[in-house]
């Protein structure tokens, strides 16, 4: 029953786009309250039927992918909010659009009753830990992407328009470029990454900790371990260069982007690859 | 009643002619001279040939809107030329170089000016302030009547509706505005960035001002020789703009440079002077925040390869001129849709214009109906309140047909004519077509009490039902 429920903000994501076609700058706003509605109705349903800590067995595994949908879009329209950038809903509400069809196509997984016995609420925060630090870095994801093409725009000096704002309809100014700025981009990289990482690294160290609990043996070169522990090293350069040499721009842009890959990569190799090893049954 | 439009511009004439125009409507007397000497041009019967007019002048154009006396035919419009040229050339044969529109014609043009569709840079917002400069002083020398004043609100509205619906005024088409556009694609706050700007450059000037007036505060000036600077300085900005500028010297201008986001190139120079070496270093000492250079000198006074640097971006002045050219384009393209939106507003207007004509004949169809309703009727009906009704519903009744036709032949162009026939056929002398001097006064007069009398009937009809 619940898992219906997720089709509702699914396609209202859906339909925001078809409205935002046309040209019409009073049509966007509609866009934007539509983004704003289904964020709410995914609260709504968030908080009303969630009840992520009656865990029981079998998990159901698509509370925590609508879990991460809702906390992606949570953290675009916080960050909307903030930094006075609305147009990134435009490039989170389709990737939440996936995560919430995925979550109503996802089959039930069992995790095993080892865990869920005696580590229940570290793995729930371990998962939630990650949940958090992966929507950031999908955020940083899309804002280095938007930041690379334009960066490529500006110093190739093609396509590149100059409009007056006041006399161009939103859209038209969001194609055109002319909201995104070179600067502003990069901060949002950063503070995503800043915030991020402390949640990663202990969702990590969680994850290391239940992988340990479950074999009985602390490190062992488990490919989901490899790949997380690859993961983090990059986050941790870019931190790194980023506070120490003040790394800036397209090359903090493209780091972004390789790690988020990876994260994507291990996500699924450890939930398709070698599902036992991430205490999956 | 015929509008018409005398003027130069930058299509019709050199510029040492419109000079030769504005200067001598520079001052307000000027200009009043001149508009109580038109309004003093009398045609070969003694009476005044004009009876509203507006005097627009800018730097590009110069132009006389008037509205004509009922007895002056429009075509005779040459004669106001001819008299144009003597006033301003002392010579007749001058008149070539001025254009001249008539009615729809000069309606057409008139809001075509007002939506800025027929100024240089198509677009651009100052015309129609001047305009409207224009008519408030036609109508603080009362040489602004009824026509003009429909006239002219009907042109704001429309250069409104243009500006709004179309994308005419969209794209910006300066430099210098180009500029600080390009500054905000790369620059978060821009307000607190530092600007430097090297040499004295008439479009870095215009530049650096229009920084200024975005709010940047810390903009510095240097040059070779730092009197020139100060004098530059001095020369080009107002006091307000001082504030935020400062003048620093030649020698000390690469120390500092590292402190500056945005670094505008104006120089007479004749080789680089900021060279691909110089900025290289400078990107590691400024942490890699962005910088942002901008080279409208010629020739170029930045080294082009500075471009491929990272973090580091270099605009030159072809670069921007690229910009700007499609953006001139778009503007004309959009110029032809609102070309289609100046029709259909002009056409509104003389259709106003046109249905003046046809109210006095109407009035004095209606009250021609009416005597004679009066005279029979009372012969039988006592009431007098019954009576009235009965005259008005059969007023109404009787002449609705031909007033709607009235109506309708008026904006015909043989509309004069069926006029007269109807005035012919039920024998309306009283009102005559070329009315005198206050006409417009009387016919307003009547068209009130028309509308009046037309509202009271229709409640009146009402009840009766």
């Amino acid at each position: 029953m619940l898992k219906e429920l997720y089709l509702i903000p699914a396609f209202i994501y859906i339909f925001s786009y078809f409205i935002f076609l046309p040209k019409e700058k009073k049509i966007y706003k509609i866009f934007i309250y539509l983004i704003y509605a289904g964020f709410v109705i995914q609260s709504l349903i968030f908080f009303l039927f969630f009840d992520i800590k009656g865990l029981t067995v079998p998990v159901h595994i698509d509370r925590f992918v609508f879990f991460n949908a809702w906390i992606l879009m949570f953290i675009a329209v916080l960050f909307g909010i903030f930094y006075k950038v609305e147009y990134i809903l435009l490039f989170i509400a389709p990737l939440v659009a996936i995560n919430l069809i995925i979550g109503f196509f996802v089959p039930h997984v069992l995790i095993k009753p080892v865990i869920i016995g005696a580590y229940k609420t570290i793995l729930l925060t371990h998962i939630i830990l990650i949940l958090i630090g992966d929507s950031l870095f999908a955020l940083a994801f899309i804002v280095s992407l938007i930041y690379i093409f334009q960066e490529r725009k500006i110093k190739n000096k093609k396509n590149l328009k100059i409009l007056n704002l006041e006399s161009v309809s939103l859209p038209e100014a969001i194609r055109s470029g002319r909201r995104y700025n070179l600067e502003l981009l990069d901060n949002i990289n950063y503070q995503c990454l800043k915030i991020g990482f402390p949640f990663i690294t202990v969702g990590i160290v969680m994850g290391i900790y239940l992988s340990a609990a479950l074999f009985k043996i602390v490190i062992v070169a488990k490919p989901i371990e490899i790949m997380s522990l690859i993961t983090w090293l990059i986050y941790a350069v870019l931190l790194h260069e980023r506070m120490a040499k003040g790394l800036r721009g397209k090359k903090a842009a493209i780091l972004s982007v390789i790690g988020f890959l990876f994260i994507i990569f291990s996500l699924s190799f450890s939930f398709y690859l070698f599902p036992s090893f991430h205490g999956l049954e | 009643m015929d509008i018409l439009i005398i003027g130069l511009s930058h299509k019709s004439a050199e510029i040492h002619e419109r000079e030769s125009v504005s200067k001598k409507l520079l001052s307000l007397e000027s200009r009043k001279d001149f508009t109580n000497e038109l309004l003093a041009v009398k045609d070969e019967f003694g009476r005044p040939f004009i009876k509203e007019i507006v005097v627009l002048t800018t730097c590009n154009r110069s132009e006389f809107i008037m509205s004509l006396s009922s007895w002056a035919p429009g075509k005779g419009g040459h004669v106001v030329k001819n008299y144009v040229a003597k006033y301003f050339f002392g010579d007749a044969a001058k008149e070539d170089i001025f254009y001249m529109y008539l009615n729809e014609g000069a309606v057409k043009h008139l809001f075509c000016v007002a939506s800025s569709l027929d100024s240089m840079i198509v677009g651009e917002p100052q015309i129609l302030g001047q305009l409207k400069v224009a008519y408030n002083e036609a109508c603080g020398l009362k040489a602004s009547g009824q026509l003009l004043n429909k006239l002219f609100h009907k042109a704001f509205n429309c250069a409104k509706t243009v500006r709004t619906e179309t994308k005419v005024a969209a794209s910006p088409v300066s430099v210098s505005y180009a500029a600080v556009e390009l500054s905000k694609k790369i620059f978060n706050v821009l307000e607190e960035k530092k600007v430097l700007f090297l040499g004295t450059g008439e479009m870095g000037k215009l530049t650096v001002k229009h920084f200024i007036k975005y709010g940047l505060k810390n903009i510095y000036i240097t040059n070779r020789t730092k009197e020139k600077a100060l004098r530059f300085v001095e020369e080009s900005f107002g006091v307000a703009e001082k504030e935020q500028l400062n003048v620093i010297d030649f020698s000390e201008y690469y120390k500092l440079l590292p402190n500056f986001d945005i670094v505008l190139c104006s120089t007479g120079s004749e080789d680089y002077v900021l060279k691909y070496e110089d900025i290289k270093p400078l990107i590691k000492i400024r942490k890699q925040r962005p910088l942002f250079l901008i080279d409208i000198s010629m020739p170029r006074n930045i080294d082009p390869e500075i471009n491929k640097i990272p973090n580091v971006y270099l605009f030159d002045i072809d670069d921007i001129g690229r910009m700007i050219e499609n953006n001139m384009e778009i503007r004309n393209q959009e110029a032809e849709e609102a070309k289609k939106l100046v029709d259909i507003a002009a056409k509104e207007f003389m259709d106003w214009k046109e249905s003046l004509n046809a109210v006095p004949v109407i009035i004095s169809l209606r009250n021609k109906i009416k005597d004679i309703l009066e005279t029979e009727l009372s012969m039988h009906i006592g009431d007098k309140n019954e009576k009235d009704l009965i005259i008005n519903s059969l007023t109404n009744k009787i002449l609705h047909e031909p007033t709607m036709l009235i109506k309708k032949s008026s904006s015909e162009t043989d509309g004069v004519n069926s006029l007269k026939a109807i005035k012919a056929l039920f024998n309306l002398d009283s009102i005559d077509l070329t009315e005198d001097e206050n006409g417009i006064e009387k016919e307003n007069e009547a068209a009130r009490k028309y509308r009046l009398e037309a509202a009271d009937n229709k409640t009146k009809i009402k009840l009766v039902k």
